[in-house]
């Protein structure tokens, strides 16, 4: 009855207040801003020419306008009845209101934990087809890592690693949906043993879809996820129609990409193939080359006897360059070449292998619809991807199809769903690793600088013949190692496919208000196919494997919410609810055996032999939650927040399986207690813990065996190597995280700082066992690792006038982790083996990822040799570097200046190690120019000692003294450089970097020029660029950025991929 | 208020679903028991994998003892057996696939309520003898090694170290007491006897044959047990080839012969290996009738072998003969023509029996084998640096001599032989990183994951845990 009272008198004393909201910069409206009655729920949006109209009670005084992105401003009605309002952009966005855990809107001003907002434009002004990438430099504590293929995926993991063998992947929310973003990458591909990346799936997720998104870093933001909340989650949230609107916008960027030379491989010119010269024969009199000619064959081919490159010989330390001296090279046995049969001077290759990359080109078309009625918004958008990679063959089409829509059921029932449906197609995805299938792997590792690579390409376009520079002999009728690298990508190509449908149907009830209920269900699921193969007449066995995959997330969640004032001065609110989730992977991997009976023919029935039976795997995942929330503000100055959740999960055994996640936090507003003429303008001190955790994976309480290939019809089978625990407990993160913001100076300068200190304990994780045991590996908890760390994002407005503004945004972010206990007395546990002697661990008491292998032996920081002059080496299995930054930051410049605006982001790693298996071997195999030149003595450093060459390796002696013992450099056996004479240490560099990372001057053109079309409201003009300039790197020939995939295996590569820097244009059209 | 328990009711129903899922944690795609024949059949082909396969990320032992040699990449020849972690492969494969699946086996047909006893008894001596098998192959590899608290993960994380000694003493017993449990006219494993076809009579013989070379083995440091040994399983050893254990691969990958899978295309485009000049020399001078099975691609009419340790361009050198390279040429697991020269040698030791004659027969039995008609065989066996009466004094030159030539498809038994015998006189590679190789060292994770034991037993080793160290039957 009173309510029924109460809007009686209402509507008795209402007027109608209206008015245009522009944005401060362009001068334009401004549409979708809040318009709302200060102190209630009565409001209404801007429109798409930013103008409003409300109806406004007599016992109303204030108006708020907000909208994310800009502060919130707060009129008085007074006797107006037009209200014009220009929002300014707020830098730190102080006003705005947070999208947190479970999709709950909070103010920011309420926050008590770090949660950093990224723009939509910064995730999309340099149009990166997988928005992640984008991430990079711009949230302080959060990792990106690109491993540099096309399509390939990026690591992103928040305030360092946490679970030693489980997933530290940032959680990807979106619109209150959790979505997968899992690789399928094989643990080959990911130790750098062959294979390809096949992306993370937040790719697939629409750039041009994301509205904003929240970057929840501690456990205590993300602590209402529970056993999911261990590594933050990055909330994205959807553009959304607006009511009484319609907005029509258009992309259309192109892109084109071109390696940076900086990060491909320079090859000496002086000598050519052969691993050695003369040596075999002087000792043998037999075998080897031919003493006269050190370095070539001396055989008979066309009728005579004659010199010839040894084909077989996968390195440059042969015979010097002599242009007056012809042999014959591999194009002389090519009958379809104009050089059949004839001897060619023997000369450097005029084309490196850097001439095997051609221009990438990046097309996106989106376009969006939005809008909306008295009772309903829409929105509908469609984004294509058009892009061809840089090496030969390569493609991926991307086609996004977004649908939403909300409904009125009832003044106070709105029935909500979207739908997203991603189709990737993958056509030539780099072959990653130490694989034939890897361009890389020859042209890093083992080439033969006399190789001209256009002469490659030709040979194979005439007849598609695998024509290599790599023969196994005279004869020429196959490669020994190396195929013809265009063979590789034209021949050997993968291609794949994958759906991805992801989307929520929910509805919420606001039945009084200061309460609402939202039912959800939310689903996230992917069908993907995966074709490889192997073609006839290549380094490898034909084959053809086959990959199948479905996965499905689905979560069904319940949430009741509430907020109150109890007081002018006392807010309460608060939320309980439930979630249930449901995971299931179903895939079937196949392959033929043998060869293929028809070459040519790619398909699993075309086995040449019988086929291994196909590779099941089959995992659920069951976990059910419920929790509760609730938060408390005393005169918008004192916070308290405390949540609790708790989680049974299915693959826990069913005693442990149920456990408890809790969390408390306050924030304290202490510029509210300052006057009004501090210099500071707002200032907050956070304070929380929180405790969150995992679950194990699916299958791992029970043993199995494991079924083999069958021997003539009999079956084999195999005990497991790993040994499951029926006795699994959850694994847990405990956080604590202090945070101040302030801001100063008008709002012009300001930073948001946290310290945060957690502990991962009770680590669920394979753990390796001696195999004398019989296992391989046993399930366990045990295990602690410490992250502690500091982390600031900081924002100034050195210049804000009516036509320039420059603004910086800065983040610095530093975590010390550290392996403080591992099973039992165990020292090390050992996450991956790679090649090259180098395994990767975590090491109790170093940080996690350590680098272990064979080290130098170090004598004042100076490496010491011995008596042979070689460098010593230490003990085997020394840790000899980590994966781990000691910080990271990035700078972000804005000017705006009238119609245009500059931006820049220069992205900072400071530190940590990556270990290359391209140096290890390409030093060696002589193709750097390291490896080559003149000695000390001016001679060069490839002719025997005797004669003067030789070189002296920088370090002391084991007396101390400086080194000047010569040793021998004609022969690949007796370098100095790379693997075959040095530690393992020989491929480890320093990973810092400076990069520019992307820069875009945008031009809005002006408003007047369109006014006349009277269709289009703005035309933005973007010139963009991304991965420009790597301003500082230690890594010779490479980006240290690249690695192999997403995962816990980071820092090594193995024909790593060239940067592709990258420059285009963007056009944006809104109607 | 009545609507929020319409949304309440359903969820708090489905919130107790979880415990209902318990099949959630059941692996629906791999099998929690498997029948103990397929356990057994699958060690057989691990064991003889792992000693067959000329891969240098497993097994270098024929570039070792310098049958063979590499074209390019020298390492393994020059003793480098760190950069691929050569010990940790060998280790791994005979530990916990061989080993623990013979095991597993075991337990599997000891659980077995409803096994026929004498098939029971038969299948338990088959795992028996095939672990003793691969028991002595592991510690004439190492020395001592973890043997009695081996296998058994929950009782033993970090297994401690036996003496090497004492774990022959007790595979001596273990395998004396599989042999008095063979039925011989009963059933073992039926078909999944992949190296006898269940012939239980087969087994006797290969299992006295196994104690025979056990206890050569061990004659130089424990002559009383060896002849005992030697003496109760004499009369009862192999009597021909035909009795040889063998392991018959097939054509087909993955169930091909492993030296073709590592040499051979449709297997592999690379040319890795080629023979080495040490057996081409020897066996040029011999003129020995073998060289036309051994080898192949005579270079200037002969066959020339590559310099073990240098580079060696394929073609300049011969290769590996047909007979080995072929996809289903059997591995031997132990031979007629290696039971001659076990009796031979245990004649010259002066434990009974022509050792001269002995030693003919022993050759005689691996030409056989090879395919060397009987003339062939005379005139080979009449010449001078054959027909060699065999002494007390001579026996170890003149019979390792012989019996590395005979062992030339079984690099590990080669190297093991070698290492007894201390013949023939092997020069070290060109460039060698290391003296040549008379054990392996123990593998980098037991260091890593069972320091305090494996600590222990290098402290043990005269001259360390180094591959130039010697295990304990290796006098000198």
């Amino acid at each position: 009855m009173a309510g029924v009272l109460l809007i009686g008198s209402a509507m008795a004393q209402d007027r109608r207040v209206s008015g245009k909201v522009v944005a401060q910069e362009d001068g334009l409206g401004l549409p979708g801003v809040t318009v709302q009655i200060t102190g209630t729920s009565e409001g209404t949006q801007t429109d798409a020419e930013g103008t409003y109209t409300l109806t406004v009670p007599a016992s109303a005084t204030t108006i708020d306008f907000s909208f994310i992105g800009y502060e919130r401003q707060t009129v008085t009605i007074g006797t107006q009845t037009t209200i014009n309002v220009t929002m300014v952009p707020d830098a730190q966005q102080l006003g705005e209101v947070v999208v947190t855990a479970l999709g709950i809107v909070r103010q920011r001003n309420e926050l008590t934990y770090a949660a950093q907002q990224v723009k939509a434009e910064d995730i999309t002004r340099t149009r990166d087809n997988n928005f992640v990438n984008a991430l990079s430099g711009k949230v302080a504590g959060l990792d990106i890592r690109q491993s540099g293929t096309m399509g390939g995926s990026t690591n992103v993991v928040m305030r360092g690693v946490k679970s030693m063998t489980g997933n530290n992947q940032a959680l990807f929310v979106v619109d209150g949906a959790p979505i997968s973003n899992a690789n399928t990458n094989s643990s080959n591909q990911m130790t750098g043993r062959g294979g390809y990346d096949y992306g993370n799936a937040a790719a697939d997720i629409n750039p041009d879809d994301i509205a904003s998104m929240t970057v929840l870093k501690g456990a205590a933001a993300t602590a209402l996820y529970g056993s999911r909340a261990a590594n933050g989650v990055i909330m994205i949230t959807t553009k959304k129609g607006r009511k009484n609107s319609m907005n029509v916008t258009v992309n259309t960027g192109l892109t084109v990409g071109n390696i940076d030379k900086s990060t491909f491989a320079e090859y000496q010119k002086e000598y050519g193939a052969g691993y050695v010269n003369d040596y075999t024969r002087q000792v043998t009199g037999r075998g080897g080359y031919s003493t006269e000619n050190g370095g070539f064959w001396n055989r008979s081919v066309f009728g005579e006897t004659s010199l010839i490159v040894p084909f077989t010989e996968d390195a440059s330390y042969g015979a010097p360059f002599d242009p007056n001296l012809s042999v014959y090279q591999w194009d002389a046995f090519d009958p379809s070449s104009p050089t059949y049969g004839q001897k060619t001077p023997w000369v450097a290759g005029r084309n490196d292998p850097s001439s095997f990359y051609q221009t990438g080109i990046n097309a996106t078309q989106s376009i969006t619809v939005d809008g909306g009625g008295e009772n309903a918004t829409f929105k509908a958008g469609y984004t294509r991807n058009d892009e061809k990679g840089v090496l030969p063959n390569s493609k991926i089409v991307k086609n996004i199809f977004n649908l939403g829509g909300s409904y009125d059921l009832r003044t106070n029932l709105t029935a909500s769903a979207s739908a997203n449906f991603t189709k990737v197609d993958g056509l030539g995805r780099y072959g990653t690793g130490y694989d034939g299938n890897n361009p890389n792997q020859q042209f890093r590792q083992w080439w033969q600088t006399n190789v001209d690579l256009k002469e490659q390409e030709a040979a194979y376009f005439r007849n598609e013949q695998n024509i290599t520079w790599n023969w196994s002999d005279e004869t020429a009728t196959s490669p020994i190692y190396s195929n013809n690298p265009y063979f590789s990508r034209y021949q050997n190509f993968q291609n794949d496919t994958r759906n991805r449908y992801f989307g929520n149907f929910a509805l919420s009830w606001k039945p009084l208000d200061w309460l609402d209920v939202l039912g959800r269900v939310t689903y996230d699921g992917s069908s993907e196919m995966q074709e490889e193969r192997w073609a006839e007449g290549g380094a490898d066995v034909p084959g053809y494997s086959l990959y199948n995959r479905t996965y499905s997330e689905t979560n069904y969640d319940l949430l009741v919410n509430f907020n109150k004032e109890l007081s002018e001065d006392v807010t309460i609110g608060g939320l309980i609810g439930s979630n249930i989730r449901r995971d299931r992977v179903n895939s079937v991997f196949a392959q033929t055996v043998g060869g293929l009976a028809f070459p040519g023919l790619y398909s699993l029935s075309n086995s040449f032999s019988p086929m291994d039976a196909p590779v099941e795997v089959y995992r659920r995942v069951g976990v059910d939650g419920i929790f509760a929330a609730a938060n408390v503000g005393y005169k918008d100055t004192y916070f308290l927040d405390a949540t609790i959740r708790r989680d049974q999960s299915t693959t826990l055994p069913p005693e442990n399986n149920t456990y408890w996640y809790p969390s408390i936090a306050g924030g304290f507003v202490f510029s509210n207690l300052l006057g009004d003429e501090s210099v500071l303008n707002y200032g907050k001190l956070r304070l929380n813990y929180a405790q969150v955790g995992s679950d194990a994976p699916a299958l791992s309480l029970y043993d199995t065996y494991i079924i083999n290939f069958p021997f003539d019809g009999i079956h084999q089978t195999s005990v497991g190597a790993n040994k499951q625990n029926p006795n699994l407990l959850p694994e847990r993160t405990r956080s604590v995280e202090a945070g101040l913001e302030v801001s100063f100076l008008d709002s012009r300068l300001g930073f948001d700082a946290s310290y945060y200190n957690t502990t991962s304990f009770d680590q669920i994780m394979g753990v390796s066992v001696s195999t004398a045991t019989g296992y391989g590996f046993r399930f366990v908890n045990a295990g602690t690792m410490e992250n502690k760390g500091f982390e600031i994002s900081a924002f100034g407005v050195p210049v804000r006038t009516e036509n320039f503004s420059w603004t910086i945004n800065a983040n610095f972010a530093r975590n010390r982790n550290k392996v403080v206990d591992l099973y039992e007395e165990n020292e090390n546990l050992q996450i991956a083996t790679m090649q090259g002697g180098l395994t990767l661990n975590a090491t109790k008491g170093q940080p996690f990822g350590t680098f272990r292998g064979v080290n130098y032996v170090y004598n004042d920081g100076q490496k010491v040799v011995g008596d042979d002059g070689y460098y010593l080496s230490s003990a085997p299995d020394q840790v000899i570097g980590d994966v781990n930054p000691d910080w990271t930051g990035g700078i972000q410049n804005a000017f705006t200046y009238k119609n245009f605006a500059l931006n820049f982001l220069i992205d900072i790693r400071h530190g940590g190690d990556v270990w290359s298996l391209d140096q290890y071997y390409g030093q060696a195999t002589g193709l750097y120019p390291e490896s080559a030149g003149l000695n000390d003595l001016g001679n060069p450093s490839r002719l025997p000692i005797e004669d003067g060459g030789g070189v002296i390796l920088p370090g002391v002696k084991e007396d101390g003294t400086p080194n000047d013992i010569r040793v021998e450099n004609y022969d690949s056996n007796v370098t100095p450089y790379g693997y075959a004479n040095n530690p393992t240490a020989v491929g480890l560099f320093d990973a810092s970097y400076v990069k520019l990372r992307e820069a875009a001057i945008t031009y809005t053109l002006p408003s007047e020029w369109l006014a006349k079309t009277n269709a289009i409201k703005s035309i933005d003009v973007s010139v963009v660029g991304r991965n420009l300039w790597i301003i500082h790197k230690n890594l010779p020939y490479a980006d240290p950025e690249a690695g192999l995939s997403s995962g816990n295996i980071q820092g090594y590569q193995s024909g790593a991929y060239p940067t592709v820097r990258s420059l285009g244009f963007n056009v944006r059209f809104r109607f | 208020m009545k609507k929020i328990f319409l949304f309440i009711l359903p969820a708090i129903l489905l919130v107790s679903c979880v415990k209902s899922l318990d099949d959630y944690n059941i692996d629906q795609k791999n099998p929690g028991e498997v029948t103990a024949g397929s356990l057994f059949a699958n060690s057989s082909k691990v064991i003889s994998d792992v000693l067959t396969t000329p891969s240098v990320n497993t097994n270098v032992f024929r570039l070792w003892v310098q049958h063979w040699t590499t074209t390019t990449y020298t390492d393994e020849p020059r003793y480098d057996f760190v950069t691929r972690n050569i010990p940790q492969s060998f280790w791994t494969q005979l530990y916990r696939e061989a080993l623990m699946d013979l095991q597993s086996s075991r337990q599997t047909v000891e659980a077995d309520e409803f096994l026929d006893e004498t098939i029971k008894a038969n299948q338990i001596a088959l795992t028996e003898i095939m672990s003793v098998y691969a028991w002595t192959v592991v510690v004439n590899t190492w020395g001592d090694v973890p043997y009695t608290e081996a296998l058994q993960l929950d009782e033993h994380g970090q297994p401690s170290y036996d003496d090497a000694a004492t774990i022959y003493a007790d595979l001596f017993s273990r395998l004396d007491a599989a042999i008095e449990a063979i039925d011989p006219a009963a059933d073992g494993f039926g078909d999944s006897d992949l190296i006898y076809g269940d012939d239980m009579a087969a087994w006797l013989k290969f299992a006295h044959s196994l104690r025979l070379k056990m206890a050569i083995t061990v004659a130089d440091v424990d002559q009383s047990t060896a002849q005992a040994a030697f003496n109760a399983s004499q009369s009862q050893a192999f009597t021909s080839n035909a009795d040889n254990a063998t392991f018959e691969y097939q054509a087909a990958s993955p169930n091909n012969n492993p030296v073709s899978a590592n040499l051979v295309p449709p297997f592999t485009s690379r040319q890795d290996f080629v023979v080495a000049s040490t057996i081409t020399d020897r066996m040029n001078e011999l003129e020995d009738p073998r060289r036309d099975v051994y080898f192949v691609d005579k270079v200037g009419g002969e066959y020339v072998g590559g310099v073990p340790g240098l580079t060696s361009p394929y073609s300049d050198f011969s290769h590996a003969g047909d007979r080995i390279t072929d996809p289903t040429a059997e591995a031997l697991l132990l031979d007629y023509a290696e039971v001659q020269f076990i009796k031979a040698e245990a004649a010259a030791r002066g434990w009974g029996g022509d050792a001269t004659s002995l030693y003919r027969s022993a050759i005689t039995a691996s030409m056989d084998y090879w395919g060397v008609g009987s003339s062939a065989i005379s005139t080979y066996l009449a010449q001078p640096g054959v027909n060699i009466a065999v002494t007390p004094a001579n026996f170890r030159e003149v019979i390792g001599n012989q019996k590395w030539l005979a062992l030339y498809n079984r690099g590990y038994d080669a190297w093991v032989e070698w290492r007894r015998l201390d013949y023939p006189e092997l020069e070290p590679a060109q460039n060698a990183e290391g003296p040549m190789p008379l054990r392996l060292p123990y593998i980098t994770s037991e260091y890593t994951l069972n320091r305090a034991s494996v600590t222990e037993a290098a402290g043990r080793i005269e001259g360390g845990d180094e591959s130039g160290s010697r295990v304990f039957w290796d006098v000198n």
